[in-house]
């Protein structure tokens, strides 16, 4: 196994509470809310678990020199994925198809499916919006979901996929918790820091708003 | 890296074909980089011809993007040929005809990305001449053109990461191209995907378009990031994350703002020549 402060990017000198700092980072980095329908996501999933894994051991081998008992009983991990859209079932045999193909990255087999689906009912539009999100087509991706929402607004998945389009960037990992969005900088909140940024690089105005 | 990719280009094209050389290029060799620093060397050359300057050493990153860049340079000529009439289009025609000995070595050692290329843009002046209204197929076809770029990449991890990035940053690049151009294809009646899908008459942003507008363009920069984080990209680590994380947000937000046309592209080529020059 690769060395697990190399993992976390940390010294092996680094104190308990540096080690954790750098664990917290690295997991709010690769948590499965920030690769929610991610087409990578399962690559993040890999990452998420290399740096548990690290975390356990070094917590493991920092307890067991001090006897045990002291500080760090559980390595607190973050749980596993839960993957999305999982648990609702579907109306149809065919859309549960489609949901099964776009759960296991086959999205040409989804789009095959729904194209040749004649009846265009709300779960068809939501599931239309998954696809194109996968695709990267998040405008249409956005417009589907609306249309799921109006067709049936009592539904919570529907809605949840709607609720991401809407506002899910904002909760987007940026590296020290910066705001994170196009119109997001510019306000008050990011002027501060460019005026950090541009004093401390001498007319680095290009990322000044 | 800019020293570099020129003098990679030269080594494989001629000189002429070194003029192609832009910021865009260089980050396209940035990208498909290794994550360590290639030996630097130093030499003479047209635009420096006193002293020499430093340059990193040809790498295979290096040669895919100079090999990929002859082959978009090319076809982006050539586009410029099919889009003026017979006297205007004279320029395109003339650096094209420079260009091809260069351009038929790339494409023969690359087929796979010339054809991907050739088959996008295609794509691309026929959604524009259909006149397109979704903004997600129009820019599709320039998203796929650069995704294809990692399609020569070997490690099957670094290539899904790669094109994931690339896509967006394609479809990110169409779309605030498009949004910069708003006025422009209001007043002369050109096509504009985005025009199009909002409904924006003169090219004038509601606030509610203008909104809907930036969250899109977030969804991709996220998609960007996530993918980004997936890869260690190394030395080039910082720049990228800075691109990334900072400057697609200011670009887009001047653009939105209309003060990109304003002395920001000038600003903005100072600045990133000074941290090109610097790595």
């Amino acid at each position: 196994m690769n060395d697990p402060y190399q993992i976390l990017g940390v010294p092996e000198t680094a104190t308990d509470e540096e080690v954790k700092r750098a664990y917290r980072e690295l997991a709010r980095k690769y948590h499965p809310d920030n690769y929610h329908d991610n087409p990578l996501a399962d690559l993040a999933q890999e990452k998420m678990k290399d740096i548990n894994a690290a975390y356990e051991q070094i917590t493991k081998m920092r307890s067991g020199g001090r006897s045990g008992g002291n500080g760090y009983s559980s390595a607190g991990g973050y749980s596993g994925y839960q993957q999305y859209g999982g648990q609702s079932a579907s109306g149809s045999s065919v859309l549960q198809q489609v949901r099964i193909a776009i759960q296991t990255g086959n999205i040409s087999r989804a789009e095959a499916l729904l194209a040749n689906y004649s009846d265009h009912n709300a779960e068809w539009n939501f599931l239309r919006g998954a696809v194109c999100y996968r695709r990267g087509w998040m405008d249409e991706a956005k417009r589907y979901y609306q249309t799921a929402c109006q067709m049936d607004p009592g539904n919570a998945e529907y809605r949840q996929a709607l609720e991401f389009m809407e506002r899910g960037t904002q909760t987007a990992y940026r590296p020290g918790g910066q705001p994170f969005g196009t119109e997001a900088c510019g306000g008050n909140l990011c002027l501060p820091l460019c005026c950090l940024w541009t004093l401390c690089n001498g007319g680095g105005y290009w990322f000044c708003c | 890296m800019y020293c570099g990719l020129c003098h990679t280009l030269g080594q494989r094209y001629g000189q002429a074909a070194r003029f192609i050389l832009n910021y865009d290029f260089t980050y396209l060799a940035i990208l498909l980089s290794e994550p360590e620093e290639s030996g630097a060397s130093a030499a003479r050359c047209f635009a420096s011809p006193l002293r020499p300057r430093e340059y990193l050493e040809s790498t295979a990153a290096m040669s895919l993007a100079a090999d990929e860049s002859v082959i978009l340079a090319y076809w982006q000529l050539r586009d410029g040929v099919a889009d003026h009439d017979w006297l205007h289009g004279l320029k395109y025609r003339a650096v094209s005809a420079v260009l091809e000995p260069a351009y038929r070595k790339a494409a023969a050692i690359r087929p796979g990305f010339d054809e991907a290329v050739r088959t996008q843009l295609t794509r691309l002046s026929a959604l524009e001449k259909a006149q397109c209204a979704s903004m997600d197929e129009a820019s599709d076809a320039f998203a796929v053109l650069l995704g294809s770029v990692a399609g020569e990449v070997d490690d099957p991890v670094r290539r899904r990461v790669l094109e994931q990035l690339l896509y967006h940053l394609g479809r990110w690049v169409y779309l605030v191209d498009a949004a910069d151009d708003l006025k422009k294809d209001a007043a002369n009646g050109n096509y504009n995907p985005v025009a199009l899908r909002f409904g924006l008459s003169n090219g004038i942003w509601t606030p509610q378009s203008r909104g809907e507008f930036a969250l899109s363009l977030d969804h991709s920069i996220r998609m960007m990031a996530t993918a980004f984080e997936l890869w260690d990209f190394g030395v080039w680590t910082p720049i990228l994350e800075t691109t990334i994380y900072q400057g697609l947000f200011h670009v887009g937000k001047a653009v939105l703002d209309g003060t990109f046309r304003t002395g920001y592209r000038e600003e903005e080529r100072k600045k990133r020549k000074k941290v090109e020059e610097s790595t």
